[in-house]
């Protein structure tokens, strides 16, 4: 998905460990893995690395939450792309593809569900997917970067 | 034919205050921001984009300075004058709760009680703002000198464009907005409505 909730998590005073910046294509040094179960977004689970080296998991945030933890600080779009790409974008989630599925998220429950149709792709090999060099994703110390679904 | 040795006199060192002061505003490359536009644009790689960055697209600025430096010149002077009347780009403003934001004066067992989190797949701590609790208590204890708590809604344009969204509460000293503590931070889009569709 190309929307980052945890990041609005350590913009809102949640406790941020550091994450080391390894990679120009993965500025916030995480990946986090998400869930929508009954409507609402569950954060089941990160890989990153941190500043000192190690490993970190969604323990290392949430100690106590280990397996799932619920995003009610998050409110506002998340956009999950789908189907083919019509256009490629070098630059954060700025390429298009044939759908968005768009899910409005109220401190945490989704509220609204919406598809936004953005054209079919002319190409039967168009590629379906964010590939790694599409990845370089500005981190801003608000909001913004991408995590995946 | 005097006059025209005087104009690219003139020109050459024109040419030398423009790069001279190229250089000292440039200071040096770091590599991050180098890694950054490579990453950005592929192409800067290439061979023949750095024989076009780093000699053709110099040398025609060179030829271009000494020809038409009363050009340069006055684009250098309105460069410093712009510096000097603080015209430069502005900067993103940080975000501070003004009084128009205010909606409702609490107290904290308020607060707590409609801030209480529950979650039927227990993934939140049962404390007031879940998982956020810890830096609410911090917020108050940074606080705990006085002070009225108000609850606050803030719409905005930030300076890139972007409208967004901020709720939360405010600690009001002498009817002044100061510290605040976020439970609402969104970005407000107008055209995901074009062209989308309900899908349940």
């Amino acid at each position: 998905m190309c929307t980052t909730p945890l990041c609005d998590y350590f913009a809102m005073g949640g406790f941020n460990p550091r994450f080391k910046l390894n990679s120009t294509a993965l500025w916030r040094g995480y990946v986090g893995s998400w869930e929508i179960v009954d409507d609402r977004l569950y954060l089941i689970g990160l890989n990153g690395t941190l500043e000192d080296g190690s490993k970190a998991s969604l323990a290392t945030i949430f100690p106590e939450f280990p397996e799932r933890v619920f995003a009610h600080w998050y409110s506002g779009m998340i956009r999950i792309p789908q189907g083919k790409r019509l256009e490629y974008v070098h630059m954060g989630y700025g390429s298009i593809f044939e759908r968005d599925l768009l899910l409005d998220v109220e401190r945490g429950v989704v509220v609204t569900t919406q598809v936004r149709q953005n054209g079919v792709a002319d190409s039967e090999g168009a590629p379906e997917d964010y590939e790694v060099r599409t990845m370089t994703v500005f981190p801003r110390t608000g909001k913004g970067e991408g995590e995946s679904t | 034919m005097i006059y025209l040795y005087w104009y690219l006199g003139v020109g050459l060192a024109a040419l030398a205050v423009v790069y001279g002061a190229h250089r000292l505003k440039k200071g040096k490359k770091s590599e991050s921001l180098r890694d950054l536009f490579e990453s950005v644009n592929p192409d800067r790689k290439k061979l023949s984009y750095c024989i076009l960055n780093n000699v053709v697209a110099p040398t025609l600025a060179a030829i271009l300075v000494v020809a038409v430096w009363p050009v340069a010149v006055y684009r250098q002077f309105k460069e410093m004058l712009q510096k000097t009347d603080g015209t430069e780009i502005e900067e993103e403003r940080e975000f501070a709760v003004e009084r128009h934001h205010l909606q409702e004066h609490l107290t904290v067992q308020e607060i707590e009680r409609r801030e209480a989190v529950i979650d039927p797949l227990k993934a939140v701590p049962e404390l007031p703002f879940g998982h956020l609790n810890a830096a609410w208590q911090e917020f108050l204890n940074d606080n705990a000198d006085g002070g009225e708590l108000w609850s606050f809604s803030a719409r905005r344009q930030t300076t890139w464009g972007c409208k967004e969204l901020r709720s939360g509460y405010v600690v009001v000293r002498d009817g002044a907005p100061g510290t605040h503590f976020l439970t609402v931070w969104k970005d407000i889009l107008d055209d995901i409505d074009d062209g989308a569709k309900q899908a349940h």
